[in-house]
């Protein structure tokens, strides 16, 4: 009997499948998938199960602690929105490949040793790159080989570490890795870049912000729930409390916004609040108290639903409309008036409007900074809420549903309606789970791995909070007129690769090239030389002899030409004939010579060497 | 429309209002021990998010114009 079935077994497995099946089967298949895991993470006992021995070493494929199953919740009940919101795709390549990323996913989630987690955090990467790949444009691709190649890199950093870790303490259990500073501790910091690679911690986000915006509009939705929330899950388990993730994390939260006004690609202004976001978490991470710890997760659970929702939204008027930017939308409100509302509470949500789920996991953390007496830290993530506001309440849906007058709706002739009815039900769904969490948050506060000492609702949070929203608003509203979307992109770490690997390419290409070949004409030279003189030893000599010969004689004589000429006239001639003929008498008595040398030598040799 | 944004924007100034003084009452009558020394000002979080809102604007903006922000086809 099996003991215990993996979730991400279920959904890997499942994918298999998903190619056989067609028209309803496989859309019920497809949705009950993710609903089967949901039971079996119900039912399933905490403990460590699906030990694997491998050489000298034991893989577990099964950790289930309070931890990790908050984590396989929200991506389980998480994975049955996006399905159901991306039901309507024809292509079942999209959809295995999206199940092959939460499979994965769930993978790290339960991974309780390290080769466990670098297998699954590979197939992750691959995985989800078809989501990316699926959009078949010029700009997807290109996209896509940057997106793989900073996680293979990441990858890379993962397994160096892992290697190190292993060769300096003999173990592979994946639990909080030793922190400080100096050389013993390298393989620590292998793991940990990798590890803040896949949570887009600046400057190594910009995979994040450059590849999620050109992906299919429902991969794109799969895209922001599982990479970045799995990294911080394993930030949590590897490197709590390590404190320079404090200061990445605040900085990531202002990073994304300052990112975020720039932006005139709709979900491009969502991606970096992604980013944005999962700063808090990092914070939280860093921060290391248990509450600090809870709050992490709570929000890592929280914004996967409402990131999903906004993603949703954003997709819906791509899908419809054909079109992403803001210098090329307006006035859709008249059109889709549903999916505004919609994509409003996942802003509310985002935003940490009292009574969304943002307001009860977003505040945990800032409250924690409090705690912690950080106050630079506090007004940083404080002050990220109102540029979150600020872009995902105020500007993408003025820019998006509303609009300048003067620019009546720019959309295109077919008309433009609210998306097929699977989509609108999973952003219900999502919407409605955004809203359950704000009102009822102790149904997530039960789930977190520690004592929850916290409550939301304090007559101070709400007000606190209320101002700042409102008062964000009335700026907004002043000068509203500055966030119009421009044509324009906004430079960002990506540049490095984008730019400075183009010169660097071009570097091999040309100087690199041409060093390359002087260093091999050297040899080259030499071999020339050589069969040149073989051609005709003697005339060679002759000719060098005379080069000499004259250079020797010009400082005395510097009026003569005998050896010029001589010199002209042979080279002419070179190699001309090849050998000079003696008569055969000459060949004869050289022969007899040689053997008379013979003679003399085996006759004397007794007196000689003995 | 126009009634209609009227309207909204009277509600918006109540709303204001409504969150200011609330948070002026709570502050007098519910003294919570202050983690900082700017939460002892009443009305902190609204000059925040008005001042802080501003700021990200036009700290942005600044950035974008005089150096992140390029032509379209900059990468191409």
């Amino acid at each position: 009997m099996i003991e215990w079935m993996h979730p991400g077994l279920i959904f890997i497995l499942g994918a298999l499948l998903i190619p056989v099946l067609k028209g309803k089967w496989k859309k019920t298949y497809l949705l009950l998938l993710p609903i089967a895991a949901l039971i079996d993470l119900l039912y399933m006992s905490k403990g460590v199960f699906w030990r694997l021995p491998l050489l000298e070493y034991e893989l577990v494929f099964g950790r289930v602690d309070q931890l990790s199953l908050v984590f396989g919740y929200v991506f389980v009940i998480a994975a049955f929105c996006m399905t159901l919101y991306a039901l309507h795709v024809k292509e079942d390549g999209q959809h295995v490949s999206a199940f092959l990323y939460v499979g994965s996913t769930l993978g790290v989630v339960f991974a309780g040793d390290l080769f466990t987690l670098y297998l699954f955090w590979e197939v992750m990467a691959f995985s989800s790159l078809f989501l990316i790949w699926y959009r078949k444009t010029k700009a997807s691709s290109e996209a896509g080989f940057r997106y793989i190649l900073v996680h293979i890199f990441g990858g890379i950093c993962l397994l160096a570490g892992i290697i190190l870790h292993l060769q300096s303490t003999g173990s592979i259990v994946f639990d909080s890795f030793n922190w400080g500073t100096g050389w013993g501790y390298l393989s620590s910091y292998f793991i940990f870049v990798g590890f803040i690679i896949n949570a887009a911690v600046p400057p190594l986000h910009a995979w994040l912000s450059d590849a999620y915006p050109e992906a299919t509009v429902t991969g794109a939705v799969f895209l922001t729930a599982f990479t970045t929330k799995s990294a911080i899950y394993v930030l949590i388990r590897g490197f709590p409390g390590v404190e320079i993730l404090i200061w990445m994390g605040a900085i990531m939260a202002v990073y994304g916004v300052i990112y975020a006004v720039l932006e005139n690609d709709i979900r491009r202004v969502l991606a970096y609040h992604i980013i944005s976001q999962v700063g808090y978490m990092v914070a939280g991470v860093g921060i290391g108290t248990w509450m600090a710890l809870n709050g992490s997760t709570a929000h890592a659970f929280c914004h996967i639903f409402y990131k999903a929702l906004l993603f949703m939204g954003a997709g819906v008027v791509i899908e419809m409309t054909g079109r992403s930017k803001f210098t090329e939308l307006s006035g859709l409100y008249k059109y889709m008036p549903l999916t505004f509302w919609l994509y409003m509470i996942g802003a509310f949500s985002i935003s940490g409007f009292p009574l969304f789920n943002g307001f009860v996991s977003k505040t945990m953390v800032v409250e924690s900074a409090a705690l912690s007496h950080l106050p630079i830290i506090w007004l940083m993530l404080e002050g990220a809420s109102i540029g979150t506001f600020l872009s995902i309440g105020l500007k993408v849906p003025y820019l998006t549903w509303f609009g300048k007058k003067e620019k009546e709706p720019v959309v295109e002739a077919k008309a433009v309606k609210e998306p097929p009815k699977n989509m609108l039900a999973a952003m219900g769904i999502t919407a409605f789970l955004c809203v359950f969490i704000g009102m009822y948050p102790q149904a997530l506060y039960r789930m977190l791995p520690y004592a929850v000492d916290y409550a939301p609702y304090t007559a101070s949070h709400v007000i606190g909070m209320s101002q700042l929203l409102l008062f964000t608003f009335v700026a907004f509203w002043l000068l509203r007129r500055m966030l119009h979307g421009t044509p324009t992109i906004t430079l960002d770490t990506d540049w490095f690769y984008r730019i400075a690997g183009k010169k660097f390419i071009w570097f091999c290409e040309k100087p690199l090239l041409d060093f390359a070949n002087s260093i091999d004409k050297v040899p080259k030279d030499i071999a020339n030389s050589f069969v040149w003189f073989s051609r005709n030893p003697t005339a060679a000599s002759r000719i060098m002899v005379l080069t000499i010969g004259a250079v020797v004689v010009r400082p005395f004589d510097p009026t003569s030409t005998r050896y010029e000429r001589d010199l002209e006239e042979l080279r002419r001639l070179y190699p001309g004939e090849s050998v000079h003929r003696v008569a055969i008498g000459t060949g004869v008595l050289l022969v007899l010579m040689f053997f008379t040398l013979y003679l003399l030598i085996y006759l004397t040799h007794g007196i000689l060497w003995v | 429309m126009e009634i209609e944004k009227k309207y909204l924007f009277r509600m918006l100034y109540v709303c204001l209002a409504a969150s200011v003084l609330a948070g002026v009452l709570v502050h007098v009558f519910m003294p919570s021990h202050a983690a900082f020394l700017w939460q002892a000002i009443p009305g902190f979080s609204a000059i925040y998010g008005f001042v802080g809102c501003i700021l990200i604007i036009v700290v942005s903006k600044a950035l974008g114009h005089h150096w992140l922000q390029r032509e379209e086809d900059y990468y191409d």
